[in-house]
């Protein structure tokens, strides 16, 4: 999804993954219709959705093991495979030497990079990620975007949310734009995914 | 597993948790003095009740009693001649000179000589324990004797004790219940702001999908910590000041109240004090927790 600065990526994003509501319209989420959704029906739904949000959003108090691990341990997996599962999700991403450091010691992608870990640790069935490459250089958002055709290929239906443009044309997916208040699909040249 | 140890939702670190503990511990303090007050109280009661409910005492006006050398039977002689004859008695006893003298000093002093004073003679009645005497019939055949006789029973004199006793324990039990009110309301203010102070944190956890039931556990975990923390502190500090107490008053002349020290069952009520702010401690937060995130949108 792409659209100029201002143009509503985050707040259309903000509504999938369930953290506001629409003023008018729909939203349809696996087969549900989100407005109807009960409290614990919405906290349901939201396990199965992982979100890299633009600011990060990852707790201070909480090493980046920890902040990792958090959507597991919500979702009450609490064995001692999970701690592998993470260390190894962390080192995969680059981060093998800051498994016990705070976020407030990590530099922007690194923070960036523990947020995607997090929203990919419980195999979400859709990853919402809001400019999830800004902060990183041009190799790690290209190593970053590769996990993320991985995990499409395995089942994860995925929206990213950017301005980088040559991103967008280095790889061939389907591109929804966001200009003027309307939204235009592109679908891909080849057909894929 | 030391993954999962820490609480998502940082509150050890907040101000409140270092003056909860305190709270705490003050509100069981004064909710243990006041039960340990109100069970003394009843088992003093039990225990002058005991003392008393076989006894009784007749008082003859000194003018009756005639001096050392009679030769007819005085008041007092006819009087314990009636005793001796009303079944269910065990004794009757005159009380000496010496002992009523030691009983009156506290209020005299011991400048006061007892032969200046117009001092009754005193005959201390015991029961036995199963007889059921006729209290009335008894007066009224010491009325025959002696006119102005009095004899007591006591139960005039335990009565307001005991009244005073009951007023005694329900200025204690609302004590408590104040103290829990107390308790609750401090309780769901501390909760209300640490969800606020901590909303971005409790945000996100909703968004990575996190029950409402999640959430409260995480502030039940912090209440209760403090809680016994606080609770145990309160409760050494109400023991140490009953020990103290009970020291102090050891040495004490006239001492009507038992011996304050504490029984099997003030020890029970005492450690489930902090058991019980735990709890309603508890209990307070998943409430207030629930309910605050309950009305959120
Ligand atoms: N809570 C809000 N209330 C009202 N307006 C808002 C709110 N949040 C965002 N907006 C407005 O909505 C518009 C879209 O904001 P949004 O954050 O979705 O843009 P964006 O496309 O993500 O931009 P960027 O690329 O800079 O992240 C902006 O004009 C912004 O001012
Ligand atoms: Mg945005």
């Amino acid at each position: 999804m792409t659209g100029a600065s201002g143009a509503g990526k985050s707040s259309l994003l903000s509504m999938i993954y369930l953290a506001r509501k629409p003023s008018a319209g729909r939203i349809r989420l696996f087969e549900r219709d989100v407005t109807t959704l009960s409290r614990p029906e919405t906290a349901m739904m939201r396990r199965k959705i992982g979100v890299v949000f633009q600011d990060f959003r990852l707790l201070d108090h909480l090493t980046a093991l920890e902040n990792v691990a958090l959507p597991l341990k919500i979702s009450g997996q609490r064995d001692e495979k999970v701690r592998r599962h993470v260390a190894e999700l962390l080192a995969w991403v680059g981060l093998s030497e800051h498994l016990d450091s705070y976020p407030p010691t990590l530099s922007g992608g690194q923070k960036q990079r523990v947020a995607i870990a997090r929203a990919v640790v419980g195999r979400p069935s859709l990853l919402i990620a809001d400019e999830p490459t800004g902060n990183v250089d041009d190799r790690m958002a290209v190593r970053l975007l590769y996990l993320f055709e991985e995990l499409n290929k395995l089942g994860t239906t995925i929206v990213i949310a950017t301005h980088n443009e040559s991103l967008v044309a280095r790889f061939d997916h389907p591109v929804v734009r966001l200009v003027d208040g309307g939204v235009r699909v592109d679908r891909p040249r080849k057909g894929r995914a | 597993m030391m993954l999962f140890a820490r609480r998502d939702v940082p509150l050890d670190s907040d101000a409140s948790g270092r003056f909860l503990p305190w709270l705490v511990a003050i509100m069981v303090y004064l909710a243990a003095l006041a039960l340990i007050s109100a069970l003394t109280m009843s088992r003093a009661i039990g225990h002058w009740q005991e003392g008393l409910s076989g006894t009784l005492t007749i008082q003859i006006p000194p003018d009756q009693v005639v001096a050392k050398a009679k030769s007819a039977p005085d008041a007092l002689d006819r009087v314990l001649d009636l005793l001796i004859a009303t079944p269910g008695v065990r004794e009757a006893k005159v009380m000496e000179p010496e002992e009523i003298e030691r009983l009156l000093r506290p209020w005299l002093g011991a400048a006061a000589s007892l032969a200046e004073l117009p001092v009754p003679v005193l005959i201390s009645v015991t029961f036995n324990p199963a007889a059921e005497p006729d209290f009335a019939a008894l007066a009224r055949a010491v009325a025959k004797i002696s006119p102005d006789a009095v004899v007591d029973t006591h139960q005039a004199w335990l009565g307001k004790v005991r009244d005073l006793a009951r007023t005694v324990q329900g200025i204690a039990i609302l004590v408590v219940v104040l103290i829990a009110g107390c308790a609750v309301m401090i309780v769901a203010f501390a909760t209300r702001m640490g969800l606020s102070v901590h909303g971005h944190v409790i945000e996100l956890l909703h968004l990575i999908g996190a029950r409402d039931s999640y959430v409260a556990s995480q502030f039940q975990a912090h209440v209760l910590s403090f809680a016994l923390r606080g609770g145990m502190i309160g409760l050494l500090l109400a023991v140490g000041t009953v020990f103290l107490a009970g020291e102090v008053l050891k040495g004490s002349e006239a001492m009507v109240l038992p011996e304050l020290a504490l029984q099997p069952l003030d020890w029970s009520v005492l450690l489930l004090l902090p058991v019980a702010v735990a709890l309603v401690a508890t209990l307070t937060a998943r409430f207030t927790v629930l309910r605050t995130l309950a009305r959120m949108p």
